[in-house]
């Protein structure tokens, strides 16, 4: 009887493993899968300002934002994380990895030795993307100074660091599919959407996040605890920004300037840095898109102390 | 009891010399309100054309950024290092800890104005050389400023 029950109890664990490892199956996007196309640089440049990758990839503390060598340390509450460098030096940086590499690091969430990402990497939102701008941006991203150096590993403490356990993150918190029009909308006002949502990954510091690190959809947008540490991230719904014209958005996309004449600090900057290059048609369509957001109550901010 | 009153005396010394450095956080947050007065009511809406070009607004709207310009260097004496100000932000203490990274961000401000002043003319010349201060603002409050939490 007791040997049954040790017996029923190996099984169930080793059930149990198989299911863990076939959830947790990193994704690729096979080369095969992608059909021939002739990439268009300048929609590669509008997407690298779009996804912000300089924001973080660029190596800190110089001025050049095409320098994209890596180094950043992002602190959060599962360790810090040292951005690789994606510029095109073959050894240190993406020089070597082919175009389905490439779209399913953005798009999967899985680098070429097959090993999930961490999701400092946006690729809950990026997922949302279009193939097509992704492959623009490889080929954009291609043309580029290669940068010598490779950078630190992550410090991330167990259990994080398990990069199997990330494919349950994944299972919980992407859907891997791409942005779907909403018809009943203007093309601009998608056209907003799909930046905001996919490429533009605002929601990622703009929401509250559960103990696991994933986004509450229910409070998409409305702002939560800076996940770096200090201070607050502002809630963007109309919740909070109902005295924004949509103008004012696409004036703040383009100067970091608001309506009050105060400006964009801290990490914000360097989003403007990026969204300041792109056309004025996108950022009036991502103002669109923002201005539509429904009102939402954010997290409760913490008690200012009382004054002595 | 005189040991008790130059005690009570000292206390009341430091007392007044924090008030004083608190004094100081808040006029920093006046001069900066008055700066953002002056990009986000007068410069901001006639860049954007919510407004006529108006010479008179632009020069006193500028006058007041230079000020700002002439008071940053003295504004973040190490008195006030660590004070946290009522709203949304503080000075970051990365200001003292980098000074010469923060002088040339305020530099950077200075210029900014008097490019600005000298080529400001009318509309076009606004839309041209507008941005250039936004920049700089955002430049320094990127690294140099914190968000109260």
């Amino acid at each position: 009887m007791l040997k049954r029950l040790f017996l029923l109890a190996v099984l169930a664990a080793v059930a149990g493993l198989g299911i863990f490892w076939w959830l947790t199956i990193p994704a690729v996007v096979a080369a095969s899968s992608l059909p021939a196309y002739t990439p268009n640089l300048a929609n590669g440049l509008t997407a690298f300002n779009a996804g912000g990758c300089s924001s973080c990839h660029a190596v800190p503390n110089q001025p050049d934002r095409l320098k994209l060598g890596g180094g950043l340390p992002i602190p959060s509450p599962f360790g810090t994380f040292n951005v690789p460098n994606i510029s095109p030096d073959p050894s240190d940086g993406i020089g070597r990895w082919s175009e389905a590499d490439f779209v399913t690091a953005v798009i999967k969430g899985t680098s070429p030795s097959g090993f999930h990402y961490f999701p400092a990497f946006p690729y809950a939102s990026y997922e949302h993307a279009k193939v097509e701008d992704i492959r623009d941006l490889f080929a954009y991203l291609k043309t580029l100074a290669p940068v010598a150096g490779k950078t630190r590993d992550h410090d991330v403490p167990f259990p994080f660091n398990i990069r199997r356990n990330v494919g349950v993150w994944k299972f919980l918190f992407t859907d891997g599919k791409p942005f779907t029009p909403d018809t009943s909308k203007s093309a601009q006002w998608n056209r907003g959407a799909y930046l905001v949502n996919s490429l533009g990954h605002c929601a990622e510091c703009h929401s509250p996040r559960n103990f696991l690190g994933g986004i509450i959809d229910a409070q998409r947008f409305a702002g939560g605890p800076n996940p770096e540490g200090e201070g607050w991230v502002p809630n963007i719904t109309q919740k909070r920004m109902s005295d924004w014209s949509a103008k004012d958005f696409a004036y703040f996309l383009e100067s970091g300037m608001t309506p009050e004449g105060d400006t964009a600090g801290g990490s914000m900057a360097r989003v403007i840095r990026n969204t300041s290059q792109l056309s004025p048609e996108d950022r009036t369509a991502m103002a669109e898109y923002l201005k539509s957001l429904p009102p939402v109550e954010g997290p409760p901010r913490p008690k200012k102390p009382e004054k002595s | 009891m005189k040991r008790v009153l130059v005690v009570a005396g000292a206390l009341l010394l430091s007392v007044g010399a924090v008030m004083a450095q608190q004094d100081v956080v808040k006029k920093d947050q006046d001069v900066m309100k008055a700066t953002g007065r002056a990009l986000g009511g007068v410069l901001s809406p006639m860049f954007k054309g919510e407004k006529p070009y108006d010479q008179a607004a632009v020069d006193g709207a500028i006058k007041t950024l230079e000020d700002t310009a002439k008071n940053l260097p003295t504004m973040f004496p190490a008195s006030t290092k660590g004070l946290k100000a009522d709203g949304d932000y503080s000075a970051s203490p990365k200001i003292w800890e980098d000074k010469a990274g923060f002088d040339a961000k305020i530099a950077d401000f200075a210029k900014a104005v008097s490019d600005a002043k000298a080529k400001i003319k009318d509309a076009d010349t606004l839309k041209a050389n507008f941005p250039g201060i936004g920049k700089a603002c955002g430049g320094c409050h990127e690294t140099y400023r914190v968000k109260n939490s």
